[in-house]
């Protein structure tokens, strides 16, 4: 395919069709680029136009400026535009609030910084950058065919690096932090790490663009080079043909670019442009997921094949499957013990003034099923938060294994084995159930490959009953189906403790039943537990210690039938009188 | 060192200035604010409104002060159908900046049909009228334009904070659900702000005719400034656009008086740069 | 005034209810306790149709208004204190007020009630122009409650008004609900505080689990082991 792209010069076309092909491949270039970044992830950038200008003025100044030969100024053009990206992300992306509009206003903002430094600096100064004398490689006949096959070079590696990018582990993460980035940070996903990368790689592709695109155009001005067009267009385009597939980009820049160049010369052009808007309004208001978004909603030609029959489990009535199914963490320990996982020293936690740990001491014991309860605004939840890394403490420790988990990211926590479950479920709503939970297996604290972790996620949807379910996505099931999916996220992540927060709530007696026995079966498969839970009857079931918090506080300590008759923990949950 | 006169006569042009962005920024805000919608058409509304002067006013004769009493009506209830659009498909904050971009591009090209993309200038006996007030000038529809934009601000101030409609439309946006519950109709005020803030479109439009030549691609040229001064003066807060206009309007000619005028972008996008890392809780 | 009957409510990933029958007759404060998670908050939120009722009736004064919306509840009277407050924190202490007298029929007493909700919590007097997500959080509860009478309502919905207060707040919060009660308004009172509320309450219902497990005169419930049961479970 690329070589017969390539090949067209050879049919010594006319020149304008070969600059409208360059054309079409220079915005399927860009439009890609984009979406590496602000498609995958969902941060959507409006200073596509900085990048692609950096790399721009770099490739001018190089060639013009000092004489470097036009093929070596393209590596230095992308380079730059690299080091510009990832230098501004190192900063926006530490700021949690930076999400969607904002940080589409704040990459706005950076092009035009950019566009008047340049503007008045010995960069351009404000005449513009003529390239006319810079001597064009004669790698073909012609120049423009130079050119025209540098574009459809630079085109095809954008869409190769798209497409390789959204099968990796890189993509998952990517996907995953474009629907729920807290929940990814917990699941095991280097968030920020991700999220740089991919906007380095994003901005590196498209200075390259652009410093190919200086030479096409000869003429480097500022107003045209970070005008807002540029920007907007990428958008529209990656939108069009659909942001979260890696071909997506490339069929809506075709689409727009035949469009809006196709009827060359008065009163077409303006229809055609008339057109583009008109799409763009009814794919986002009918096809929020772009043309793509129509086909299948698995990743095409690239899913793992299903393992075959033999290897799967059947789910015996109870949804349990086969030992085979236990991972590495899961061979020790089959009941509670006396040796401490986990041990929180001094915890505390306030917001705006309101202490909601109030300094809190206990420990997780390896292998068993430890309770938290205490009543609504107790501070269970922040404990939680606290522990899997989503807070940090004010003050206080908490370590496992002997290592301080108070200041760790989210991430490296979940790589350490802690796992949790969310009490109003959060997967990820546009990944399917098996993507969902392959995420966990490859992400968390058992880093598996692709295909492994697959094979995993599998299995765990059986034990939790959705087998069949493997391909919907969330936003089909009912609550105590996403109860189950959110455990199944949990356990695939071969965790050796799991907090899971609330999962009977909302759930009727024969699904709390259900969920019960699950939970006894992780335990016996190795697996420590924090039992969250409002509904007593079951923790007095189920746990073998339990702990209770009030106004930030631990209360209690013991063996469930006693914590219960302890008058302070009535009197907590009922009120005085029944003390 | 530029003279003094100089200094004031760019202390003058910037305040002015400031109108215009406070005016463009109300709306905007408005919308945005209130509305949860970043309504991007608002650019090309503002243009329409403009073209539509042009018209009214160079070519069928009409007083350019009275074309308002024309388009403004028209304009409600544009913002109204808008609104109402936005509310029956659940456009939420993010892809209300993409359709209404999309709605934008139409606009333009309606702009590019019907009055072509050469540049149109609206000659009026106004244009050239100012007032000398010791060694400065002031030009007369730009002082009338800062006293628009400054009464509008003041009224939906005032609107928004004394009558029942603005504290109902106020508690809406903080919690529909109990607001609703004491007898609010949030998608009701929503309808009618989406109408006002089209309507400020059509009066700012009025006076871009006034002061600016047009071209259909201006609708792009105010974007980046204009979201910078409702950031930084605040959503929601109708007083907001005007003060940081007019505080980012000096700064520009300030800025152009004692450096090159192409510095003056700096330091508008470099404040909000800065908001937006530093206090991204304020938006 | 109120009556329930056979409600099946349900919606995302709130608790949901079963089969709920309820009444509130003139004049009287009921009181619905159980466990958190049981759905007493879905409960009232249906009843101000926030949430979409499934299946039953829900009438009041003998109307229907199962598919009523929040405003037509409103004007027929029905005024909510909600969980959490949910105050608007942007807006004054005496807006906040404002807001609670936004329907028709009570605007027009506006300065009436606002001199009867200043003369119990003085303190809302002294704060009139203060930011309500400033106030502490005891005040903020008294200005939810001050926000509901502006309302003049005929039937309250009280939820949770002791959640994340000190002890002596709730003491108070509790005499202000029943003052409101001896002045003739008929009270919905969803508590976890079990014990508080049957104190005042003169009938109650215990919900767990989403269903109605066991109602009557707080006297009475309070010698079954229902509620205890409910809590804390079988072992206890």
């Amino acid at each position: 395919m690329g070589l017969a792209l390539a090949a067209i010069p050879a049919l010594r076309p006319p020149a304008f069709v070969e600059s409208f092909l360059y054309l079409v491949f220079h915005w399927i270039a860009l439009a890609t680029s984009w979406t590496i970044l602000s498609g995958f992830s969902g941060y959507f950038s409006f200073g596509h136009g900085a990048f692609f200008g950096a790399g721009m003025y770099t490739a001018a100044t190089l060639a013009v400026t000092f004489g470097v030969p036009f093929l070596w100024t393209l590596p230095a053009a992308g380079v730059v535009a690299a080091l510009l990206g990832v230098g501004i992300g190192a900063v926006v992306f530490r700021v949690r609030r930076l999400r969607g509009e904002l940080f589409a206003l704040l990459t706005l903002a950076v092009t035009f910084v950019l566009a008047t430094i340049v503007l008045n600096t010995r960069i351009d100064g404000g005449p513009g950058v003529f390239l006319a004398a810079v001597a064009i490689p004669r790698i073909f006949a012609s120049a423009a065919s130079t050119i025209y096959v540098m574009g459809v070079a630079v085109a095809l590696a954008a869409v190769g690096a798209a497409w390789i990018v959204q099968g990796a582990r890189l993509g998952r993460g990517l996907f995953a932090i474009a629907d729920d980035e807290d929940v990814a940070e917990v699941l095991g996903v280097p968030t920020y790490r991700f999220k740089l990368v991919a906007f380095g790689l994003s901005c590196f592709l498209a200075g390259v663009v652009g410093g190919i695109h200086a030479i096409f155009v000869t003429y480097v001005t500022v107003a045209e080079t970070f005008s807002i067009t540029v920007p907007l267009y990428v958008v529209l385009m990656s939108v069009l043909g659909g942001a979260r597939h890696w071909l997506g980009p490339a069929v809506g820049a075709t689409f727009v670019t035949v469009l809006t160049y196709a009827f060359v010369g008065g009163e077409w052009a303006v229809v055609g442009r008339a057109v583009v808007g008109l799409t763009l309004i009814a794919v986002i208001l009918f096809l929020p997921q772009g043309l793509f978004g129509l086909i299948g909603r698995r990743r095409p030609g690239r899913s793992v094949p299903a393992p075959p029959a033999g290897e799967r489990t059947v789910a015996a009535g109870s949804g349990l499957l086969s030992e085979a199914a236990t991972d590495g963490s899961a061979t020790a320990q089959r009941g509670p013990t006396s040796r401490p996982l986990v041990r929180c020293e001094g915890v505390r936690k306030a917001f705006h003034g309101v202490q909601a740990l109030a300094g809190v001491d206990f420990e997780i014991r390896e292998g068993e099923i430890l309770g938290l309860v205490g009543p609504n605004g107790s501070g269970k939840s922040t404990l939680v938060n606290v522990i899997s890394g989503y807070y940090r403490p004010d003050a206080g420790r908490i370590l496992l294994d002997g290592r301080d988990l108070a200041h760790q990211p989210g991430h490296r926590i979940a790589g350490l084995g802690i796992a949790r479950t969310y009490q109003i479920p959060r997967p990820f709503p546009r990944l399917t159930l098996l993507d969902n939970v392959t995420l966990a297996g490859m992400f968390g604290g058992a880093a598996l490959d692709g295909g492994q972790a697959e094979r995993e996620a599998r299995r765990w949807l059986d034990f939790v009953g959705l087998a069949d379910r493997a391909s919907a996505l969330p936003t089909e099931l009912n609550l105590h189906q996403r109860k189950f999916l959110e455990l199944a996220r949990a356990l695939a992540s071969g965790p050796r403790l799991v907090l899971l927060d609330e999962v009977l709530s909302g759930l009727t007696p024969a699904e709390i039943g259900e969920a019960l026995a699950l939970v006894r079966e992780i335990r016996r498969r190795g697996a420590t537990i924090l039992f969250i839970e409002h509904i007593m009857r079951a923790v007095v079931d189920l746990t073998d210690r339990v702990v209770v918090l009030n106004h930030g506080q631990l209360i209690a300590e013991g063996r469930p039938r006693d914590v219960i008759r302890q008058p302070e923990v009535v009197a907590a949950y009922l009120g005085k009188a029944y003390a | 060192m530029p003279s003094l006169t100089l200094l004031g006569q760019s202390l003058v042009s910037g305040l002015f200035i400031g109108g215009l962005y406070g005016l463009l920024g109300l709306g905007l805000g408005l919308s945005w604010g209130l509305l949860r919608l970043i309504n991007l058409s608002h650019f090309a509304l503002v243009l329409l409104g403009a073209y539509l002067t042009y018209q009214l006013a160079g070519t069928a004769g009409m007083n350019p002060f009275l074309t308002p009493l024309l388009i403004v009506p028209g304009f409600f209830l544009l913002g109204v159908v808008l609104q109402w659009a936005f509310d029956f498909f659940r456009v939420n904050e993010f892809s209300s900046l993409l359709v209404t971009f999309g709605i934008t591009v139409v606009i333009e090209s309606v702009i590019q049909w019907v009055w072509t993309a050469d540049f149109r200038r609206l000659e009026t006996p106004y244009a050239t009228l100012s007032v000398r007030a010791g060694p400065l000038f002031l030009p007369v529809t730009e002082m009338v334009m800062l006293l628009v934009a400054t009464a509008l601000s003041l009224l939906t101030w005032a609107w928004l904070r004394f009558t029942w409609v603005g504290k109902g439309m106020r508690a809406s946006v903080e919690d529909p659900d109990i607001a609703a519950a004491f007898g609010v109709s949030p998608r009701r005020l929503a309808l009618l702000l989406s109408g006002v803030g089209a309507a400020y479109a059509g009066v700012a439009g009025t006076f871009v005719a006034l002061v600016y030549t047009l071209a259909p691609s201006q609708i792009y040229g105010w974007i980046g400034v204009v979201f910078a001064v409702v950031i930084l003066g605040g959503l929601g807060n109708p007083l907001g656009p005007l003060v940081a206009g007019i505080g980012i309007g000096i700064s520009e000619s300030l800025t152009m008086a004692v450096a090159e005028p192409s510095w003056a972008p700096l330091v508008s996008f470099t404040l909000l740069i800065l908001v937006l890392v530093l206090r991204p809780d304020r938006i | 005034m109120l009556e329930a009957d056979g409600l099946h409510v349900g919606y995302g990933d709130a608790p949901a209810l079963w089969d709920i029958s309820l009444t509130v007759g003139d004049g009287e404060l009921v009181a619905v306790v159980g466990p958190n998670g049981a759905g007493k908050t879905t409960l009232i939120n249906a009843i101000a149709r926030l949430l979409p009722i499934r299946r039953g009736r829900l009438r009041l004064d003998g109307v229907d208004v199962t598919r009523a919306t929040p405003q037509e509840v409103c004007q027929r009277g029905v005024a909510i204190i909600p969980e959490g407050r949910r105050l608007f924190g942007g807006m004054t202490v005496e807006e906040n007020l404002e807001i609670g007298c936004y329907r028709r029929a009570a605007r027009r007493a506006r300065s009436e009630s606002l001199d009867r909700v200043y003369a119990v919590f003085p303190i809302l007097r002294e704060r009139h122009r203060q930011l309500a997500g400033s106030l502490s959080g005891g005040q903020q509860q008294m200005l939810a409650i001050g926000r509901a009478l502006m309302a003049r309502p005929r039937l309250l919905l009280v939820d949770e008004p002791s959640l994340g207060l000190a002890p002596a707040v709730v003491d108070q919060v509790f005499e202000v609900v029943q003052a409101i009660h001896r002045d003739g308004v008929s009270i919905l009172l969803i508590e976890q505080n079990a014990a508080k509320a049957l104190e005042i309450a003169g009938r109650a219902y215990v919900l767990e689990g989403g269903r109605v497990v066991s109602e009557g005169r707080p006297g009475e419930l309070l010698t079954q082991s229902h509620i205890r049961e409910a809590y804390l479970g079988g072992g206890a």
